[in-house]
C-alpha cells in the first residue's frame, strides 16, 4: 500500500514492508528488527484482544525495557486502544493516582509488585515477561478479525501522556492517531533525519521527547539506539562512538555533559552530525564548546510541550542567525504571542505563547475545565493552545522564549509543577507544611517544610509519591515559615533564610 | 595518592553533587541505586575530583563499570592518578 500512515501503527508497518530485517531498535545488548517488532506487536495485540481489551480501553505500561515499551505501544494501536507509558520511578501514590485517573483495562510492569494495586482497581495485570509471551502464557491465541467495527478511526485517541501542570497531580495529554501523525512528520520535515542515521536517545520512552524519537526513525527508515542513565552519563561519548551515533536528541544535562566530555579528549565522536536540544535553553558557553570540538556538529534547538509536541524548531545552527531563540513554527502550524486580552501582539512583545495547528492535541483527560481553558476554543469553535509559556517573536516569525508567570518550572530540561511537589511532600507523614522554590539561576529548586521528621528523611519518602527527578534535592526544615500581611509565606524572605542557613536542620 | 586520600576526595564530591553531607562511605556502596545520583550529578562528582585532586579523565576510557559502587569508582581514581610508568 502507497497511502499514507492513517493509524500509528501503519507507520511501523509501512516501514517493516520497505527493511524488515536491519536491526533498528536497541537497547543495552538487545536489538530488534522492524519486521520483528511488528511481529511482536501483532502478537501482543492478539493476546490483548483474547483477554477483553476492545477499543478505546487504556493500557498502562510501565516498563525499563524501551523495546518492550514500543512493542507493546504498537499493539495497542493495533486493537484501538490507548497506550500510556510510565516511567520506571512511577510507583506507590503516583501510580495508583495514574490508575484511579485513566482506568486501565490491562497495567503491565516489569515486576509483579503493582498486581494488588492494579487488579483492585478492576484492571487486568500482566508483567512484561507474560505481555512478550516469553512467559510460554497463552500469547499465541487465535487471533480475530482485526478489520471492521473495532478498527480505530485516525480521530481516535492512541496515546496518554501524563504530564506536571498547576495541579496537585498530573495529568494525562490525548492524542488522537492523526495528530500525533502529523506531529512526528512536521517534525521529521524539519530534523530530516536521513535512513543512514543512528539517533542516540538518552531519554527514556516514557518522556515524550523519547517517544517520538521512534516515530521519526520509523518515518526515516534510520536506526535508534535508546541509552541507559549509566550509559548516558560520564560514558557518554564512548556510547556514542560504539553505537556509531550520527544524531543525539539531547536536553541541556546531555548536551553540557557532551561538550564537558569532548573538550577533553581526541578521540572524538566524529561521525555525530547532529545534536538536537529540548526541554530549556541550551547555554551559549555549551554551544560554542562543542563547536569548537565537533566541527561538523549541527545543532538544532526547539521548543515545545506536551500538549502540542513540538511548536517550533530552529533552522540547522540556526542559533548563530536568531541567537537566544528556539526556531519556527512547524510547517502547517502557526504560533503567535497573546496579551492579556487574547489579542496579537507585534514583533518584540511579550505575551503569552498560542499554537494552533493539527499539532495541537486533543486535551486532557476528563479534565474539562482545565481542557476549555489551556486548549480554548476561539469562536467557540477553534482549537488554539494557550501554552502558559511567555515569549515574544522577532520580525523573522522567530520565536524567543521568556518563561512562565505560574508555578511550572523546569529543571534539569523536565517539567516540574511547584504544586505537585509540595502536594507531595504534604502527603508524607510527618509533614505539616511545604513550599518549594524554583531554580533561580544556579541554584537549584528548594524545598521548605514543617516536619516532626529530618529533612532527608522527608526527600527518601516523598520517593513514594512522585517520580524522582521531580524532588528537589535540597530540603530545609523550619519550626515556622515566614509570612507576610497576607498571612501567605513571604518566599523572597523564605529564599534568604535558606541561603543563610537559617533553617532548623 | 593513598586510597584515603582518594575515598575523602570522593566524599567531598559526592556531597557537591547530591548537595548533603556524605561521609563515611562503606565500599559496597552503589552509586545509582543507594546514593541516587543520576547521569547528570555523576559527572558533577567527576567535575569535582577534577577540581580537588587533579583527576585527568580520558572520556573514552570511561566505562559504565567505573561508577557502580564507591569501590569501583576509587579504583577508577586511583588508576587514573596513578603516575604513567606502568
Amino acid at each position: 500500500m502507497n497511502t499514507e500512515p492513517r493509524l500509528l501503527h501503519d507507520l511501523l508497518d509501512r516501514a517493516a514492508e520497505r527493511d524488515p530485517h536491519t536491526p533498528f531498535l536497541s537497547f543495552r545488548d538487545q536489538a530488534t528488527g522492524l519486521g520483528e517488532l511488528a511481529d511482536t506487536s501483532t502478537r501482543i495485540a492478539h493476546h490483548l484482544r483474547a483477554r477483553g481489551v476492545r477499543r478505546a480501553d487504556r493500557v498502562v505500561v510501565r516498563t525499563g525495557n524501551p523495546l518492550a515499551a514500543v512493542s507493546a505501544l504498537f499493539a495497542v494501536s493495533r486493537v484501538g486502544g490507548v497506550f500510556s507509558l510510565l516511567h520506571e520511578s512511577v510507583r506507590d501514590g503516583a501510580l495508583s493516582h495514574v490508575l484511579k485517573d485513566c482506568e486501565p483495562a490491562v497495567v503491565v510492569c516489569d515486576t509483579d509488585e503493582a498486581e494488588d494495586e492494579a487488579t483492585a482497581g478492576g484492571a487486568d495485570f500482566l508483567t512484561t515477561d507474560e505481555l512478550l509471551g516469553t512467559d510460554g502464557g497463552p500469547a499465541r491465541a487465535p487471533a480475530p478479525a482485526g478489520s471492521g467495527h473495532d478498527r480505530a478511526l485516525e480521530v481516535d485517541p492512541v496515546c496518554m501522556i501524563y504530564t506536571s501542570g498547576t495541579t496537585s497531580r498530573p495529568k494525562a495529554v490525548v492524542s488522537t492517531h492523526q495528530q500525533v501523525l502529523f506531529s512526528a512528520r512536521a517534525i521529521q520535515r524539519r530534523l530530516s533525519y536521513r535512513s543512514d542515521d543512528t539517533v542516540y536517545c538518552p531519554l527514556p520512552v516514557s518522556f515524550d521527547y523519547g517517544l517520538y524519537q521512534v516515530y521519526l526513525v520509523l518515518l526515516a527508515g534510520a536506526r535508534l539506539r535508546f541509552g541507559t542513565a549509566a550509559e548516558s552519563g560520564p560514558p557518554l561519548l564512548r556510547s556514542l562512538v560504539e553505537s556509531g551515533a550520527t544524531v543525539l536528541a539531547g536536553v541541556p544535562a546531555v548536551s553540557d555533559r557532551l561538550a564537558w566530555l569532548a573538550a577533553r579528549t581526541e578521540h572524538r565522536p566524529t561521525s555525530l552530525r547532529l545534536l538536537t536540544n529540548t526541554g530549556a535553553a541550551l547555554s551559549e558557553k555549551t554551544v560554542a564548546s562543542l563547536r569548537s570540538s565537533l566541527p561538523g556538529l549541527r545543532v538544532q534547538v526547539m521548543y515545545g510541550l506536551t500538549e502540542c509536541k513540538r511548536a517550533t524548531i530552529m533552522p540547522p545552527d540556526g542559533d548563530l542567525d536568531h541567537p537566544g531563540s528556539c526556531g519556527l513554527p512547524l510547517d502547517g502550524t502557526e504560533v503567535f504571542v497573546t496579551g492579556p486580552d487574547g489579542e496579537r501582539l507585534p514583533p518584540g512583545e511579550t505575551g503569552q505563547i498560542v499554537v494552533r495547528g493539527p499539532n495541537v492535541m486533543a486535551g486532557y483527560w476528563r479534565r474539562e475545565e482545565l481542557t476549555a481553558e489551556r486548549f480554548h476554543r476561539r469562536d467557540g469553535l477553534f482549537p488554539e493552545l494557550r501554552t502558559g509559556d511567555y515569549g515574544w517573536q522577532d520580525e523573522d516569525g522567530y520565536l524567543y522564549f521568556d518563561g512562565r508567570r505560574d508555578d511550572i518550572y523546569k529543571e534539569r530540561g523536565f517539567r516540574v509543577s511547584a504544586t505537585e511537589v509540595e502536594a507531595a511532600a504534604h502527603r508524607v507523614d510527618g509533614v505539616t507544611s511545604a513550599i518549594v522554590l524554583p531554580p533561580e539561576g544556579r541554584s537549584p529548586a528548594q524545598l521548605a517544610v514543617i516536619a516532626a521528621i529530618p529533612r532527608e528523611e522527608v526527600l527518601v519518602r516523598m520517593r513514594a509519591e512522585i517520580e524522582e527527578y521531580k524532588i528537589p534535592r535540597v530540603c530545609t526544615r523550619f519550626d515556622d515559615l515566614p509570612t507576610n500581611g497576607n498571612g501567605k509565606v513571604d518566599r523572597k524572605r523564605l529564599a534568604r533564610l535558606i541561603s543563610a542557613g537559617r533553617g532548623r536542620d | 595518592m593513598q586510597r584515603n586520600d582518594v575515598t575523602k576526595a570522593l566524599e567531598t564530591a559526592l556531597s557537591e553533587a547530591l548537595e548533603r553531607e556524605v561521609a563515611d562511605l562503606d565500599g559496597g556502596v552503589r552509586l545509582f541505586d543507594d546514593l541516587h545520583l543520576d547521569s547528570t550529578s555523576m559527572l558533577e562528582v567527576l567535575m569535582g575530583l577534577e577540581e580537588s585532586i587533579g583527576l585527568e579523565v580520558a572520556p573514552e576510557d570511561l566505562e559504565i563499570e567505573a561508577f557502580e559502587s564507591v569501590d569501583t569508582l576509587t579504583d577508577f581514581v586511583l588508576a587514573a592518578t596513578r603516575p604513567a610508568a606502568v
